[in-house]
């Protein structure tokens, strides 16, 4: 290898044997090392106490170093320890402390009680699709959790999911990461492509790593295999075989199994497209078509019942022969380029004149941004009752008659169906599920009408507008007549 | 208080170019960051209208033991014939801030080091690699040759107007990066840096915001810092000097 330093690689320190450093009963730092629990290619883990305090349970990752072990161990740590401290999300373990890189390396973690998706996927596959749809709308938002801090997992696999029994998600495992406020270790790596082979998106193959959309490929694969059992483009040894999914297409999901429905093969075969522009653009798009099926775009993605003939894949074998990986679209810019609306719209009023104005409020907004969405929600003040908060039976007439009048509102904008959603709920407190709803779809804006003003009437409460402005998680268009 | 810090959090300034307005606004943000600690690099003057201020803010700091300066090629171009090697806006504002300083300005100018080194690090005003020659640090070869010459774990320099990060990668060579402002980026000792302060006196990314830059040692972090500033006055300043108007446009626009 050429070398232009005199010590080339940042890594060429030696290191004390890590295992004598954090061999059981020791102390390092304020932690008491525990047993192992798992040793893998790149990292040790063991467990960990604080001050004999055994109700903490704490994970200790230790990076494999030495001189037979690669390189890529330790920057894959390095890299890992720094992305990790700076993710703040539910969904993935809670950093605790990091050694230091050149004397004791160690990440100090939380540990988080659940299986590997890898491990139920090797009892259980194929899953049920409701199964599925679970994960996936959970793993969906772990996915949008982290691309809204401007991280890019890039090595998403079920062996990196872990799950428990409420079908909640933590992603695991930050080695070979993309974050976009700090250097990447990893970039002009010599060996591009590093990931998965059965996961690992086209463009990581050739080398890209910024772009998010390479995370929603890995969960197209990961779908795939929850609702068949199968890889889409199995686990191939060499280049050559990795690159088959820059052309060929995958056997269709509904080949496998009929009873999965024509909208989530759609979803699946769209999130494995070999150009990143093809897909779906964020993991939040994503979830909401997965919860509002009916306003799935169906193409003919949807109607592949049959793997193409050889010939068929031949001819695209040569259309793609020179891949060249779309654009890079950053997370950061998808939420600005192509923001989510949300709408929020008093169907039970009729006030034609403030629809009107909102319409057009709406269509001015949604012109500067080509690629943005809008969700019309419409909430209902529900009287109380003992259960609470309560989703209208969709099969109403009352809930159909509110979601008819957003459509109707929504009529003059003109907006494909893919680009616009509609939600009805019912809820002792309004401004709540609208907020709820932004900020669990990473909403860019809301747009509400100002409350009405009645003279001589003392409201004991706030209104629902004033509610929304003050806790929503990002900016609100108030519209007023 | 400050003292509690000790000397760990250090300030780098670079391309103050008589910007009095920035430097007074950059130094205060810094000892609220904790920096007790100064490194200017280089191009104290030229262009803007505060030559004999800034010089003199800096001797002071430089007496008191806190700071260390080193020379630029505007700097140098207070004493020796820089004509053919600038524009003419450069030029014209080198004369007018000839005009403006004393005797011991000048020959404070003319003391500066071009190199500083310092523990695992070194300043330098364009490249460690001849120096003298001013070699621009904007791509990843020419971060190498500094980093190489300067034998240290940092390189600290300026010249080039905005800010960069260059990191040794796992094969050696040097890769830029862009921080954001105000991000704590990780900077740990087992790698090489080349770091780039990016100008206070005259930004030129289009942001009229200045730029310096906060490095702490024993967090082993940089901190890339972009502080707004009355530039409004500053460049009324440069246009009552009698400089050229453009480079009064300069710091309204950034660029």
């Amino acid at each position: 290898m050429f070398s232009i330093f005199q010590n080339a690689s940042p890594y060429a320190y030696d290191i004390e044997a890590v295992d004598d450093i954090f061999q059981t009963g020791k102390t390092v730092d304020q932690f008491l090392i525990g047993d192992e629990v798992h040793r893998g290619g790149m990292a040790t883990l063991k467990q960990a106490f604080i001050n004999n305090d055994s109700s903490q349970s704490i994970l200790l990752k230790i990076p494999r170093v030495g001189k037979d072990q690669p390189v890529d161990n330790l920057i894959c740590f390095e890299t890992e320890l720094t992305i990790l401290k700076s993710i703040k999300s539910p969904y993935v373990p809670r950093f605790i402390k990091g050694g230091n890189l050149a004397k004791n390396p160690y990440i100090a973690m939380e540990r988080i009680e659940g299986i590997s998706l890898e491990k139920v996927l090797q009892e259980q596959k194929p899953f049920s699709i409701e199964k599925s749809i679970v994960i996936s709308l959970n793993l969906l938002r772990a996915i949008q959790d982290l691309h809204s801090q401007e991280v890019i997992h890039l090595d998403l696999k079920p062996d990196n999911v872990l799950i428990n029994e409420n079908n909640d998600i933590y992603i695991i495992d930050f080695g070979l990461a993309h974050h976009a406020r700090y250097p990447d270790l990893l970039a002009e790596e010599m060996r591009k492509g590093i990931g998965s082979a059965p996961y690992i998106s086209p463009e990581q193959i050739v080398g890209v790593r910024e772009d998010s959309r390479s995370d929603i490929f890995s969960f197209g694969v990961i779908l795939y295999e929850m609702l068949t059992g199968e890889l889409p483009f199995e686990n191939p040894q060499t280049l050559n075989g990795l690159k088959r999914r820059f052309w060929a297409q995958a056997t269709p999901p509904r080949a496998l199994r009929q009873e999965i429905p024509p909208w989530l093969q759609e979803i699946i075969l769209r999130c494995l497209e070999p150009y990143a522009k093809d897909r779906y653009q964020s993991a939040t798009h994503i979830r909401q078509l997965i919860k509002e099926p009916s306003t799935i775009k169906l193409t003919e993605r949807a109607e592949r019942i049959r793997p193409l003939s050889l010939w068929a894949n031949l001819k695209r074998w040569f259309r793609i022969a020179g891949y060249e990986p779309s654009p890079i679209l950053r997370s950061e810019v998808i939420h600005e380029q192509a923001p989510i609306m949300v709408v929020a719209i008093d169907v039970s009023s009729d006030n034609q004149q403030m629809f009107e104005r909102m319409q057009r409020a709406a269509s001015n907004i949604i012109r500067v941004f080509p690629e943005g969405r809008i969700s019309c929600i419409g909430v209902i003040l529900s009287t109380p009752t003992f259960e609470g908060e309560k989703e209208i039976d969709s099969a109403s007439g009352q809930f159909r008659g509110y979601l008819v009048r957003l459509m109707d509102w929504a009529k003059p904008l003109n907006m494909s169906l893919e680009r616009i959603s509609f939600h009805v709920f019912e809820s002792l407190d309004p401004a709540t599920k609208i907020v709820e709803f932004a900020s669990d779809n990473d909403a860019a804006i809301i747009l509400v009408g100002a409350s009405r003003y009645i003279p001589n009437r003392v409201v004991p409460w706030r209104s629902i507008m004033t509610k929304v402005v003050e806790e929503a998680p990002c900016s609100v268009h108030v519209v007023r007549l | 208080m400050i003292k509690d810090m000790s000397q760990k959090r250090i300030a780098f300034f670079a391309d103050v170019h008589s910007n009095l307005e920035a430097l007074e606004t950059c130094l205060a943000h810094a000892r609220q960051e904790g920096a007790t600690k100064f490194v200017f690099l280089g191009d104290l003057v030229g262009y803007n209208a505060n030559p004999k201020e800034v010089v003199e803010h800096v001797m002071q700091l430089v007496d008191q033991g806190v700071a260390i300066a080193l020379r630029g090629n505007h700097d140098t171009a207070c004493f020796e014939d820089y004509s053919t090697k600038m524009n003419p806006e450069a030029n014209l504002a080198i004369d007018w801030t000839i005009s403006q300083l004393h005797k011991d300005h000048i020959e404070f100018l003319k003391n500066l080091p071009l190199v500083h080194q310092e523990d695992d690090q070194c300043y330098v005003h364009a490249s460690a690699f001849q120096p003298e020659s001013w070699h621009y640090v904007n791509d990843g070869l020419s971060a190498w040759r500094s980093a190489e010459s300067s034998g240290k774990i940092y390189t600290f320099s300026g010249h080039v107007h905005e800010q960069s990060l260059y990191y040794q990668s796992s094969v050696g060579k040097l890769i830029c990066f862009n921080p954001r402002p105000g991000d704590s980026v990780p900077t740990g000792r087992h790698r090489r840096w080349v770091a780039i302060a990016g100008s206070l006196g005259q930004p030129r990314d289009g942001s009229p915001k200045a730029n310096y830059l906060l490095f702490d040692s024993e967090e082993e972090s940089m901190f890339f810092h972009r502080i707004s500033y009355d530039h409004l006055q500053a460049a009324d300043k440069v246009l009552a000097a009698g400089l050229p108007e453009s480079l009064s446009r300069r710091l309204l626009q950034g660029k």
